[in-house]
């Protein structure tokens, strides 16, 4: 079976994060990582593939610089690397659509990604994708097996967890999964600088991308400075934190 | 915020992307599993099992070795991979530099291939973890005039004599021991479990305290005839080990040192007194940029010294230099960064006391700072000062 996980490179959410100009200054960002729910996807795309054999397929889309994620994704296990280059400035459903066009292409029966990605947080590509490829999506889940020719996959419910299950062709997003992703290790890393990385330009799929007309981001700017904590010491003080806790807090 | 390691110069940029993946791959566990844990381990006086069998899963140990399923990195990637450990802590990247340059080396180099086939395979997955027995109790700066001896007999060697501070010893599963053959210094193997061996830990370390420390003790010690290594004879063969493990030394005390700045930075930001930050008085600025001209150049000869190991031109008084001068101002920035950190320094929530300690430990094995002050002057000047007519 051919699984395709759908990554974002995103700044690490250790990176420092600058604004010059109204924008977040993607120049100054020390350190690009794997969005965190993207990684596991793929762990349980690596999972996925260890029980029913295939091919699994790392697709990103993004500059240059977002081949090294493949490269790392290759370093854990992933078997073809497919980076869509477009230089242009998109917006979600134009993204959408070229991940939707190269899962096509590439022939893979389910589809793994993060529920959002951890820079925009918008949480579209995956039903965006979904959508275009009128597949089943099953969102936030935790965990994705295969029973026999149904998958399997596990969400938060109001009870509790409840599993669903799914035929043809699926794409599932990611909570928080169950098993973090596993580390490389060096053998992976040797074979994974062998690995070519497969350039895919819009027009090779047959679309052609504008720069997006329909949405522009305005402006981005840091959160708020967190006001100070407060401190109180000696049981003289517990009327007042009382009443801070009920009026300000608003948590008894 | 996450650790970011300190390089002014960029110097990493010049590693493959290989060498770079290595080096994420281990900058990323020793964050998630060796920092939280190290002050337990520390206090506890272990190295914990679970190190072993990542190092080992990671594929790390052995690193620059080809071949009998071993990694077959660059040196410059096992450097990589010792400054990250020792940005951890350096009872860590000493377990890895014993295992890796001074136990699997020497079979590798000098073993016989049924050796190598027999060993190697279960030392870098880290199945089996090796010790290195040279100094003695009396013998260490000059192991040459060692005692202990191997007799050989009909259908085995008898060993005799005792070893002392050997890193993991008491953990090992196998010893290269080295012993005196008819006046001859050589390699031999001894397992755990040969009668007449034995391996007490020595305790009460104020240095190294994750790392295990033991005596070793042979008292008619039997072991098969095959457990000879018989590619080498007198002190090349353990000085060669050295130089593999010296070298990753001088990376690895970058790393210690990046680990010391790192927190000297942070704390002195925003530590207030006199109402403004530590950081922005000309004392501390001045020590802070000290710290960071000193691990610059450490990492620039670290990087060159790589180099020249890769391309195999190199003689061992380059390597003497590098570990000399980088452990030193590893231990120097380590004492600063102590004193930046006023008495927090001395706690366990910082990294800083716990690498001085463990620098003043580097600072001896391996061959101490001033030995090296003795090969560099010999090569120098022609003339060995280690002894006399007195
Ligand atoms: C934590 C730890 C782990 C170790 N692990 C191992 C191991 O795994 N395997 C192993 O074989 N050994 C190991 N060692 C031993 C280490 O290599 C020796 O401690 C080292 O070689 C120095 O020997 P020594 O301690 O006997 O000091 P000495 O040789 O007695 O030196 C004492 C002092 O005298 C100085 N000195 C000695 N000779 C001269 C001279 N000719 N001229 C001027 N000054 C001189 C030295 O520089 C030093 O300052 C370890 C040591 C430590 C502390």
């Amino acid at each position: 079976m051919n699984i395709a996980v759908l990554l974002k490179q995103v700044p690490d959410t250790t990176a420092k994060i600058t604004i010059s100009n109204g924008k977040v200054d993607e120049n100054n960002v020390s350190k690009w990582s794997m969005s965190p729910y993207d990684e596991y996807a793929l762990e349980s795309g690596l999972q996925l593939k260890e029980v029913t054999g295939g091919s699994l397929i790392a697709i990103t889309c993004g500059p240059e610089r977002t081949k090294k994620m493949l490269t790392d994704a290759a370093a854990v296990g992933a078997d073809k690397l497919i980076h869509i280059s477009e230089d242009k400035v998109l917006d979600s459903t134009q993204v959408q659509k070229l991940l939707a066009a190269t899962v096509e292409k590439s022939g893979a029966e389910v589809v793994l990604c993060g529920k959002q990605a951890a820079d925009t947080n918008s949480g579209s590509t995956g039903p965006g994708v979904a959508e275009i490829l009128n597949a089943v999506c099953v969102s936030m889940v935790s965990e994705v097996s295969i029973n026999e020719n149904n998958f399997i996959s596990t969400r938060p419910s109001n009870s509790g967890a409840e599993k669903v299950s799914s035929n043809g062709i699926s794409v599932f997003t990611f909570d928080k999964g169950i098993s973090e992703l596993r580390r490389p290790n060096v053998r992976g890393i040797m074979m994974a600088k062998k690995k070519t990385i497969e350039t895919i330009k819009p027009e090779e799929i047959g679309l052609e991308i504008e720069n997006s007309d329909r949405i522009t981001l305005q402006s981005q700017n840091s959160p708020p400075e967190k006001e100070p904590g407060q401190i109180f010491e000696g049981v003289e003080n517990i009327p007042e934190i009382v009443s801070k806790l009920r009026n300000e807090a608003n948590v008894i | 915020m996450g650790y970011e390691a300190l390089d002014f110069y960029e110097v990493d940029s010049l590693l493959s992307d290989e060498e770079r993946m290595v080096r994420d791959m281990v900058r990323d566990w020793v964050d998630k599993e060796v920092i939280p844990n190290i002050e337990n381990a520390c206090r506890e006086g272990v190295f914990p099992d679970e190190w072993r069998a990542a190092l080992g899963e990671m594929g790390v140990l052995g690193a620059p070795l080809k071949g009998y399923d071993c990694p077959g990195l660059s040196y410059t990637a096992y450097g990589v991979i010792c400054r990250e450990l020792e940005r951890g802590d350096s009872g860590l990247r000493s377990f890895a530099s014993v295992q890796g340059s001074l136990a699997m080396y020497p079979i590798w180099d000098f073993g016989s291939e049924e050796q190598k086939n027999h060993y190697l395979p279960k030392m870098t997955s880290g199945e089996w973890i090796g010790c290195f027995g040279l100094t003695e109790p009396d013998y260490g700066s000059n192991p040459g005039d060692m005692i202990t001896r191997a007799e050989e007999m009909d259908d085995h060697y008898l060993l005799n004599g005792a070893k002392m501070w050997i890193t993991n010893g008491t953990i090992a599963d196998l010893a290269v021991v080295w012993a005196k053959l008819n006046g001859v210094i050589r390699g031999f193997i001894v397992e755990k479990n040969d009668p007449g061996f034995s391996a007490p830990e020595m305790k009460g370390k104020h240095s190294l305290k994750a790392s295990v420390t033991s005596e070793l003790v042979f008292q008619d010690c039997k072991i098969p005839k095959d457990r000879i290594l018989p590619g080498v004879k007198g002190l090349r063969g353990p000085f060669s080990c050295l130089n593999n493990a010296r070298f990753g030394i001088s990376w690895g005390a970058v790393g210690a040192a990046q680990s010391c700045f790192h927190s000297a930075k942070d704390y002195a930001m925003s530590r207030i007194q006199f109402d403004h930050p530590i950081a922005s008085y000309q004392l501390v600025q001045n020590k802070l940029a000290w710290m960071l001209r000193e691990i610059t150049k450490a990492q620039l000869l670290a990087y060159h010294l790589g180099k020249m190991k890769d391309v195999g031109e190199w003689i061992p008084e380059h390597i003497s230099l590098a570990k000399m001068n980088n452990v030193d101002v590893a231990l120097e920035i380590a004492r600063v960064a102590r004193d930046i950190h006023g008495a927090n320094g001395i706690l366990d929530e910082y990294p800083v006391m716990r690498h001085m300690a463990n620098l003043e430990s580097v600072k001896t094995y391996e061959g101490t700072h001033d030995i090296h002050n003795l090969i560099l002057g010999r090569h120098i000047t022609g003339i060995q000062s280690f002894t006399r007519e007195i």
